[in-house]
């Protein structure tokens, strides 16, 4: 076989691997699909099935309707975005401090940065920051959706195991460039890290967007809430509790993290990255 | 002189009627979207009544995601007025000391009169004589049952059983197994963790039993729990028996996959709340015809009744005499016999004002609808006293954990229902103790 | 350029440490004290009690149990879902037609709330009309009781959490995968090297600083977010067998409102957990090739 044969054999390989392990994985997802195109009586047939009978599309305007899911994902969207800013730049920023400098109290610093990793905020200390929120006339803003998590010591760690593998020889060859360490970073190191930092971006998006305990307890207006409160509002036990609209807004409030993504995985395009030396 | 008086009394009122600052009123609750649209528009109804007075219904998550916020909430100082905390949580707002016992507006109000409550939900929310919250979303647990499968299995499905021993005979009837001795429709399904604690709590009531000690903690701070008795081995067996002999298949935890179950008429017979009649209704659809039964009881032991379950409207304190006197009309308005029927109708809890039960039967409504008339005379059904007053203390949530897992170790053949029972029991004693521990 | 260099790592770290003395320390340390109180719900009555809430903890066998499971529930979702995930990361690292796709969909799992795909998972296990269980039934003609028995249940919770982490561990190894260059592979099949050779002399090597950190982040989801999935699947059931550490402090505060209990859980959790990543940062460094 020629080269050419045994990579497109190779492909239609990989395809087929792909498009098995794709259905498998995505089996909850893909039943939520269905259902969410059934009406309230389809869902419950037996056997269950994995594809729908019909197109049935008013789940969908209900899940929008019921809920004013469009407020809810705008809502979702803005704190969604700030967040996500304010996790990537201040991780890149200590990231690149704690891999290319030495400096006094470093260990400590990222040790103490490090076990906030295992201190969610929604697990024991609701309550104080709460009473902080209202000490701060933060209650039902959007300073109080956002602020007290624009740090994250996820990203401060990733991006310090990332740029711990850029070869120092390339910062010693920009400092002798006449590079000062911040036109270091901003010049070479992070379009060096550009898929790296596009998947900070994508875990810490995910992170924002499920928020659902902290905005709950922190917002007291209809119109600001966010979009995992309309999802628990869908799910509560409730007179009419219906499959068919539960599933379709899991799958509206699903789309733009989807979205997200699909822009971002643009940016691992496969190639060669360059350590920069070779000049 | 005295007419002077008069005429400036009333142009006082007036005035203050008219200058009196718009407020708006905060109701916090954790329903699903029909009851929020339905909420709200009767509280738009009121706001029309009274155009000073706004109210604004926001979800604030499940019940126990309710009760979090309004801790915070609470402790931050920036109440809401009103807050729909479910029934275990009773105890828990009693001892708060944040909130307004009904009773004391009650006791200023003469223009209210409290017998319209029904007594099952009067007793629930009182302690001591005194009514702490209005009842609001109540509900009672039942039996749906699939009338098509009792038809095909040879059953009469106008005559579904009504004690333990037909109920397990009949389930034994509606169980299909196929070929290779799978079973692929089981006669009585049921979910476990809160629901089945539940259900424990309100099989005890129908045998008239007790759960805590100081009758329910109704005459008492309840510390020590008394549900490991013939009655509390009488439910376990109940159930356990079904699932032993494979006419009962365990759900899982939660309500939903006991729900499907049914729905997809895999299992015949479904014990869950008349919280969710309208989902089965819509459910079943045109697929086949839903049933309603009561409980079944075990024969031989004095009938008790039902507990009601669901939630109830609390007031929180929030030092304004404004806005405690607007929430507390609120309240009424929400009791009313109108108001109480609309809600009845819209969302299939049952009203809580005996004048609505009354209005609903006249209009007809029971008449088209029989399993809503089944759910209320269950309850009206049920005689007064501790043990359908239901249990009251604050460490209620934890003891449903230990009596869920007691019902996981029976089915799992780990213990005996006497050892499972008394298992729970201690485990229940020492969370008593220590909710109790700061009263 | 005026700053001098002593400076800049303090003025860049500060921002990050700003917001988590504020936002987290804070807060965190009136909730650990809470922890040598016993508190009411509402915070209205609180007795000092000191290390008492520990000594109960200790005493009581369903904080030990939890202990064990929360043991066996990492140890397995952390190294089955790696290896899957770095499996498909290589999978996934191509350039063939509708790769965008793939990745998308791969990934999608791990977009949605650890509550909504417990949602999803117990729909598909429950019995009978559950389409897991649909499947077994028609192609195997068994039922398992995915949900209600021990040790079914403990697995149907891994599967649900190591379902749900694959795609963030892909995200990151696709980005690793992507900055090995490819001359070191090449180079390697002119030495002779074959598959196996590549992958555990230049892929694993060159993949351990991202290895590093997506298993303490494992670790730390399994311990940390899991419980929500856990929650709707099982209720920590049956009989406690699926009840995790986290999952008892998520209970203790938010079911029966101990909140002394609760954050005295949490205070050990965080402890456990501080004292792994001291062991872990210490020995695991060696193992890992910077360039």
């Amino acid at each position: 076989m020629t080269k050419k044969q045994k990579r497109t054999v190779h492909v239609i390989i990989k395809e087929v691997a792909l498009i098995v392990i794709t259905i498998i994985m995505l089996l909850p997802i893909l039943l939520s699909i269905t259902m969410s195109f059934e009406t309230p009586s389809e869902v419950f047939t037996y056997p269950p099935r994995i594809f729908p009978n019909t197109l049935y599309l008013g789940n969908y305007v209900n899940a929008f309707n019921s809920i004013k899911l469009g407020r809810l994902l705008i809502n979702t969207i803005i704190m969604s975005v700030i967040i996500v800013a304010g996790k990537t730049v201040f991780g890149i920023l200590a990231g690149y401090a704690f891999a290319n400098f030495k400096f006094k109290g470093s260990s400590l610093l990222f040790a103490l940065l490090f076990v906030t990793i295992f201190m969610p905020a929604e697990m024991i200390m609701i309550v104080p920051l709460y009473k902080l929120m209202v000490s701060l006339h933060w209650v039902n803003t959007y300073w109080a959706l956002t602020i007290p998590f624009i740090a994250s010591a996820t990203s401060v760690f990733l991006m310090r195991q990332y740029f711990l593998t850029i070869p120092k020889e390339l910062e010693d060859a920009a400092r002798i460039d006449g590079a000062g360490s911040i036109k270091y970073l901003t010049k070479i190191l992070i379009p060096l890290s550009k898929t790296m930092i596009g998947s900070v971006i994508v875990i810490n998006f995910v992170y924002a967007w499920n928020f659902y305990l902290w905005p709950l307890v922190v917002i007291n207006s209809n119109s600001m809430q966010t979009a995992q409160i309309g999802l628990q509002m869908l799910m509560t036990t409730g007179a009419t509790r219906n499959w068919g609209i539960i599933t379709a807004g899991t799958i509206i409030v699903l789309a733009p993290v989807l979205i997200l993504f699909f822009a971002v995985q643009n940016l691992f395009v496969q190639g060669i990255v360059t350590t920069g030396l070779k000049e | 002189m005295s007419r002077k008086l008069l005429v400036i009394a009333v142009l006082v009122m007036v005035a203050s009627m008219i200058f009196a600052a718009p407020i708006t009123l905060y109701i916090w609750q954790g329903a699903g979207t029909t009851f929020t649209k339905t909420l709200q528009d009767l509280c738009n109804q009121f706001t029309a009544l009274n155009p000073n007075v706004k109210v604004d219904v926001l979800y604030t998550g499940n019940y126990h995601d309710t009760l979090t916020k309004t801790i915070s909430a609470v402790q931050g100082g920036n109440p809401p007025d009103l807050v729909m905390i479910y029934d275990v949580g009773t105890q828990v707002m009693m001892d708060s000391g944040v909130v307004i016992p009904i009773q004391d507006m009650i006791d200023k109000d003469p223009s209210f009169d409290i017998n319209t409550i029904i007594p099952a939900a009067r007793n629930y929310y009182s302690y001591n004589g005194k009514l702490y919250s209005m009842p609001f979303n109540s509900s009672n647990p039942v039996i749906y049952y699939n009338k098509n499968l009792f038809e095909k299995a040879g059953l009469n499905p106008n005559d579904p059983p009504i004690t333990f021993d037909q109920f397990i005979a009949d389930a034994q009837k509606l169980t299909v197994k196929d070929s290779s001795g799978n079973t692929v429709q089981y006669g009585f399904t049921f979910g476990t963790g809160e629901p089945i604690a539940w259900f424990f709590e309100q099989f005890l009531a129908v045998q008239n039993a007790l759960y805590l000690n100081n009758n329910n903690g109704r005459t008492g701070r309840a510390d020590k729990a008394v549900f490991d008795s013939p009655a509390g081995v009488r439910v376990l067996d109940f159930f356990n028996t079904m699932v032993q002999n494979g006419s009962a298949i365990n759900a899982g935890a939660g309500w939903d996959n006991a729900e499907s179950l049914f729905l997809s008429q895999r299992a015949a017979m479904l014990i869950d709340t008349t919280g969710d009649i309208t989902m089965m209704l819509q459910g079943a659809g045109s697929n086949f015809k839903v049933g309603v039964m009561f409980l079944p009881h075990p024969s031989g032991v004095p009938y008790g009744g039902v507990i009601v379950g669901g939630a109830s409207l609390w007031m929180i304190n929030t030092h304004n005499t404004q806005r405690e006197q607007a929430a507390w009309d609120l309240l009424k308005f929400l009791e009313s016999a109108d108001s109480q029927s609309q809600w009845s109708a819209a969302t299939g809890y049952f009203p809580i004002n005996r004048n609505s039960i009354i209005k609903l039967l006249y209009q007809g409504y029971y008449a088209q609808n029989p399993e809503f008339l089944v759910a209320v005379l269950q309850l009206l059904m049920s005689t007064p006293g501790p043990a359908t007053s239901g249990a009251l203390s604050g460490a209620m949530p934890d003891i449903r954990t230990a009596v869920s897992d007691a019902f996981s170790n029976v089915f799992s053949k780990a213990m005996t229902a006497e050892q499972a029972l008394q298992q729970a029991q201690n485990q229940a004693n020492k969370d008593l103790a220590n909710y109790n521990s700061l009263y | 350029m005026s700053l001098p260099r002593k400076w800049i790592p303090y003025l860049l770290l500060a921002p990050t440490f700003f917001i988590i003395t504020v936002f987290i320390y804070y807060p965190a340390y009136q909730s650990f004290f809470m922890s040598l109180y016993k508190v009411s719900p509402f915070g209205t009555s609180s007795r000092f009690v000191g290390f008492d809430n520990f000594l109960q903890l200790f005493q009581s066998g369903r904080f030990l149990q939890s202990v064990y499971t929360t043991l066996i529930f990492v140890v397995v979702t952390v190294g089955i879902g790696l290896v899957l995930s770095l499996f498909l990361a290589m999978l996934l690292n191509d350039k063939i037609p509708g790769i965008g796709i793939f990745r998308t969909l791969i990934f999608s799992p791990y977009a949605v709330s650890p509550a909504v795909a417990g949602v999803l998972w117990a729909f598909l296990l429950s019995p009978l009309s559950g389409y897991v269980s649909y499947l077994f039934l028609i192609f195997f003609k068994v039922q398992p009781q995915w949900l209600t028995t021990y040790p079914l249940a403990l697995i149907a919770v891994m599967i649900a959490t190591i379902w749900q982490n694959i795609g963030f561990n892909v995200i990151f190894f696709l980005a690793g995968l992507q900055s090995i260059p490819k001359s070191y592979y090449e180079a390697a099949t002119i030495d002779g090297a074959n598959s196996v050779d590549k992958l555990f002399n230049i892929t694993i090597p060159l993949l351990s600083p991202i290895t590093f950190f997506l298993i303490i982040m494992n670790i730390s989801s399994s311990v940390f977010y899991s419980f929500a999935a856990i929650d709707v699947m099982t209720e920590g059931g049956p009989s406690n067998t699926t009840t995790t550490m986290m999952y008892e402090v998520y209970r203790e505060g938010f079911f029966y409102f101990n909140n002394g209990a609760a954050s005295s859980e949490s205070v050990i959790l965080i402890l456990i957990m501080a004292f792994f990543t001291y062991l872990y940062f210490k020995f695991g460094q060696k193992a890992v090739h910077y360039q």
